[in-house]
C-alpha cells in the first residue's frame, strides 16, 4: 500500500459518505464526482489510463452534469420527508452491508493472485486506447454492438419519455397565448 | 496485504455505502446515485483483476459497464422528470402502488 492509494481511498471513502448522507441532493452528487476522480486516480495507479481518462471525462463530467441538471431543473435539492414508512430499514441496510464487507474479507483471505507468465504486464501496455480498442473489436465485439444499439434505444426512450403531449397545447383557447404577452409587457413596463 | 488486495476492499467498502444508500434514501434520484456508487466500486474491482491476471479482458468489461450505466442514467432520469410532472415529487414511497 503506498501512500497514493491511501489518499485516493480517503478521498473516495469521504466523497461516497457525503453521497449517502448529505440532506442537500446537489451536495450528495458533488460528493459523487469527487468519489468517482479519486476512482479514476486509482485507475491510473492499476495501469488502466485510458479507462481514468474516460471514467473523468463521461463518468464525472457527463453523466454527472446530466444528474446535477435534473437535480436543480426538478428543484429538488431538498428531501421531501426522511421518514421512513419501512421499519427498521435503517438497520437493515446496516445488516446488509455488514454480511457484504465480510464476504469481501473472507474472500479477500482466501484470494491469490495468479503468478503471471512473463511480459504480460508488459502487454497491456499501461492500458492505453490501442490495446483496449483491441480486445473491444475482438473478443467483445457482440457486446460492443450491442451496447451501441442500447445507446441508440435509450436515447430514443428517455426522448420519447420526455415528450410533452400534444393536446395539452390544442386545448388552449386561442387568445390566451397573446394575452400572456400583453400581460408580460405591462409587468416590464411598470 | 499486497498486491491488489487493498483495492479489492476499498471496492467492497465503496459498494456496502452504495447498499446503504440505495435502502436508506427516500428521494428517487439520491437512490439513482447510490446505484452509481455501487457500479462504480464493481468496475473498481474489475480493473484490479485485469491487473492481477495481466489481462485487458476486464478493463474492456469496465468499458461495456460504464456505457451501460449512461443508458441507465439517461432513461432512468427521463423516467423520474415524466413521474415529477405527474406528482410533483420524486419520494418513492409514494411510487409504491404498483407492487400489487
Amino acid at each position: 500500500m503506498t501512500a497514493i492509494f491511501i489518499l485516493f481511498a480517503l478521498m473516495a471513502i469521504l466523497g461516497g459518505l457525503l453521497t449517502i448522507l448529505a440532506k442537500n441532493a446537489v451536495h450528495a452528487a458533488l460528493g459523487l464526482v469527487g468519489c468517482l476522480i479519486s476512482v479514476a486516480g486509482l485507475y491510473v495507479t492499476l495501469n488502466a489510463h485510458f479507462l481514468a481518462a474516460v471514467q473523468v471525462i463521461v463518468y464525472a463530467g457527463a453523466i454527472m452534469v446530466l444528474f446535477l441538471f435534473v437535480i436543480m431543473l426538478l428543484n429538488a435539492a431538498k428531501p421531501v420527508t426522511e421518514e421512513n414508512p419501512v421499519p427498521f430499514v435503517t438497520e437493515i441496510a446496516g445488516v446488509a452491508a455488514c454480511v457484504v464487507i465480510f464476504a469481501m474479507v473472507v474472500i479477500m483471505s482466501s484470494f491469490k493472485a495468479p503468478v503471471l507468465p512473463k511480459g504480460a504486464v508488459e502487454a497491456m501496455q499501461g492500458g492505453g486506447p490501442g490495446p483496449i480498442g483491441e480486445v473491444l473489436f475482438t473478443k467483445f465485439l457482440l457486446p460492443f454492438e450491442a451496447v451501441s444499439i442500447l445507446l441508440l434505444v435509450a436515447v430514443i426512450g428517455s426522448v420519447a419519455l420526455v415528450k410533452r403531449p400534444e393536446q395539452q397545447q390544442e386545448n388552449l383557447p386561442d387568445g390566451e397565448l397573446v394575452g400572456t404577452f400583453e400581460n408580460d409587457r405591462q409587468e416590464v413596463k411598470a | 496485504m499486497e498486491g491488489v488486495t487493498p483495492y479489492l476492499m476499498l471496492s467492497g467498502i465503496l459498494f456496502s455505502m452504495g447498499l446503504i444508500g440505495a435502502l436508506t434514501r427516500r428521494t428517487a434520484i439520491l437512490v439513482f446515485l447510490s446505484v452509481e456508487l455501487m457500479l462504480n466500486a464493481a468496475n473498481l474491482a474489475l480493473v484490479a483483476f485485469a491487473q492481477a491476471w495481466g489481462d485487458l479482458v476486464a478493463q474492456s468489461a469496465v468499458f461495456i459497464v460504464m456505457t451501460l450505466a449512461a443508458a441507465e442514467v439517461a432513461i432512468g432520469l427521463a423516467i423520474i422528470v415524466t413521474i415529477f410532472r405527474k406528482r410533483v415529487s420524486t419520494n418513492v414511497d409514494t411510487l409504491a402502488e404498483l407492487k400489487g
